[in-house]
């Protein structure tokens, strides 16, 4: 998710990733390839019946009011470049 | 006449035993008994759908990577072998469930051909081993062997019994214990890590998260009931999403997942005197499958 500035310049840019993390256990490295794969140590993928409530504050640079609040949720598949957007959300969020 | 008869009889039934009997040495020997064109005839809607499935092309990887290649490259793996000439079934613990069939019908002759092919990125070839109607109507359709015996040679599983099927081979179809249960789908949808390997495996652990994150909290709908439902009268097998079908799939995602955005604008008044201008954004962000989104 990011926030723009009304002349675009970007004051904030954050990203949440959902999934699950695996290693071998032979180091603390995460490991793609069911080959190496071993055990999950961490998993952040979307639970049936769970909600993923995410809180994001923003605190905006001097003389900034006013922003572009874009939030994008997306499906990658195997690299960030090559994803499906499955929700695009903009406001513009003003504290006046 | 009289001793041609029962001659052509004979070797009608010796066919399909003789090509269950040998051990597929090559990646068109074994395609070639698992061979389900000809099921296209009379299930032509069936076929159609299954045809564009992930099943149908589950040696390929995403988008085609032949996903398998590292295997067969010296040193890339610790189940890669020195050479390919020196491959063999477990070379590949990966057939468990991307290519059941090899275990049963095909030796270490078929690992070598395998892992050349590989090597020389023929997607052709390789493209030709699939999860075709009868790796899921025959090889994986029984896991009660005690209590039910193998999967014979001539019998087909299905949702009901048919006495008389018309293909050459499967003459009969019997009503399986498992076809529309969720673990018929779970014996290659993974638990966990598969431990049974010299060095441990871990793909796809969905059927794990299906039994202790989705039953456990209540949810009853099968595999089949979210992902077969009838599309014109027949089991869906394309058993979506196909990921090669980028519009289809982000439909299907668009179904599945919400996202609830909620936003405001204020001057927090952290400690007195000292006005912070923030902006506040909250996601919440739902999902109805029966099993953690994504996978693996
Ligand atoms: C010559 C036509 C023909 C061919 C070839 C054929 N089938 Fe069938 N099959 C039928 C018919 C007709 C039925 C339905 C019988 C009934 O409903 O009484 C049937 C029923 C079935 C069923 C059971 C349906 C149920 O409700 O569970 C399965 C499974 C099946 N076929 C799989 C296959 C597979 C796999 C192949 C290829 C190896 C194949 N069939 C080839 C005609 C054919
Ligand atoms: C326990 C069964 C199982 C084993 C063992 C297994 N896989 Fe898988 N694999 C699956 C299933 C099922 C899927 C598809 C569903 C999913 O991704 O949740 C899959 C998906 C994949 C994908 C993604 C393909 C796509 O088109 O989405 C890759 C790559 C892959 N497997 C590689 C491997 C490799 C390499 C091995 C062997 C080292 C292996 N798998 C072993 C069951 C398994
Ligand atoms: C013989 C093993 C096997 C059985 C049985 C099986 N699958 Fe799969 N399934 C796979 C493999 C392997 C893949 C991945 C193929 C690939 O590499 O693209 C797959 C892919 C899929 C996909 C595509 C999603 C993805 O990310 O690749 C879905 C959905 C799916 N299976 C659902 C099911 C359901 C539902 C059932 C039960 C009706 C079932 N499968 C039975 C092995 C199996
Ligand atoms: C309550 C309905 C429901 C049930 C039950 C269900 N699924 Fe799904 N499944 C879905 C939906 C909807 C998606 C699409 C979201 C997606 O692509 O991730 C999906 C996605 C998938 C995928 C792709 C996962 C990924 O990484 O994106 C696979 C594989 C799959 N299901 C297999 C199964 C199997 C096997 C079972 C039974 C053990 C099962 N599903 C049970 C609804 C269900
Ligand atoms: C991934 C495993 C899988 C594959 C591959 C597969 N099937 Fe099925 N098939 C099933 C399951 C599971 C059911 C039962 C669905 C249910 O109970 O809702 C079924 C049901 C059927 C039925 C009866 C249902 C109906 O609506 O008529 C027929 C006929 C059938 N399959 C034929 C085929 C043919 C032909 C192919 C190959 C083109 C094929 N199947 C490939 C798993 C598979």
């Amino acid at each position: 998710m990011t926030a723009k500035t009304a002349d675009g310049k970007e004051v904030y840019n954050t990203e949440r990733h959902y999934h699950t993390q695996a290693t071998d256990c032979r180091t603390n490295k995460m490991l793609y390839g069911a080959q190496v794969k071993t055990q999950y140590i961490r998993d952040t993928a979307l639970q049936p019946f769970e909600t993923k409530d995410e809180s994001f504050e923003i605190f905006l640079p001097a003389g900034v009011r006013t922003v572009d609040v874009t939030v994008s949720l997306r499906y990658e598949i195997n690299k960030p470049a090559n994803f499906i957007e499955i929700a695009k959300v903009t406001r513009k969020v003003s504290l006046d | 006449m009289k001793f041609l008869k029962p001659f052509f009889v004979v070797l009608l039934v010796m066919i399909p035993i003789s090509a269950f009997a040998e051990k597929a040495k090559t990646i068109e020997e074994l395609a070639a008994m698992y061979d389900s064109s000809r099921c296209k005839e009379c299930h032509a809607e069936i076929y159609a759908r299954w045809e564009n499935s992930h099943h149908a092309r589950s040696l390929m990887g995403v988008q085609d990577g032949l996903m398998m290649t590292p295997l067969a490259m010296k040193g890339r793996t610790p189940f890669s072998p020195d050479d390919p000439g020196k491959a063999t079934l477990d070379t590949f613990p990966c057939f468990k469930c991307h290519l059941p069939q090899a275990l049963v019908s095909a030796d270490d002759a078929f690992a070598v051909d395998y892992a050349n092919a590989l090597l020389a990125q023929d997607k052709t070839r390789v493209s030709k081993l699939r999860i075709t109607c009868i790796v899921c109507h025959n090889t994986k359709a029984i896991i009660h062997k005690l209590s039910e015996g193998q999967p014979e040679a001539d019998v087909l599983y299905g949702s009901k019994d048919v006495a008389s099927h018309d293909d050459e081979f499967f003459k009969k179809i019997k009503k399986g214990s498992i076809m529309d249960h969720a673990i018929m789908c779970g014996q290659c949808h993974g638990l966990g890590p598969n431990l049974e390997f010299e060095n441990p495996v871990q793909c796809a652990t969905l059927y794990g998260s299906y039994e202790h994150n989705y039953i456990s909290k209540g949810g009853m709908q099968s595999c089949q009931e979210c992902h077969m439902q009838k599309v014109d009268g027949f089991a869906d097998h394309l058993i979506a999403p196909n990921w090669n079908d980028l519009d289809g799939t982000k439909k299907i995602l668009q179904d599945t997942i919400s996202m609830d955005v909620q936003t405001v604008g204020m001057d927090w008044l952290l400690k007195s005197k000292d006005l912070k201008p923030l902006v506040v954004v909250n996601t919440k962000i739902n999902q109805n499958a029966g099993h953690r989104i994504p996978d693996g």
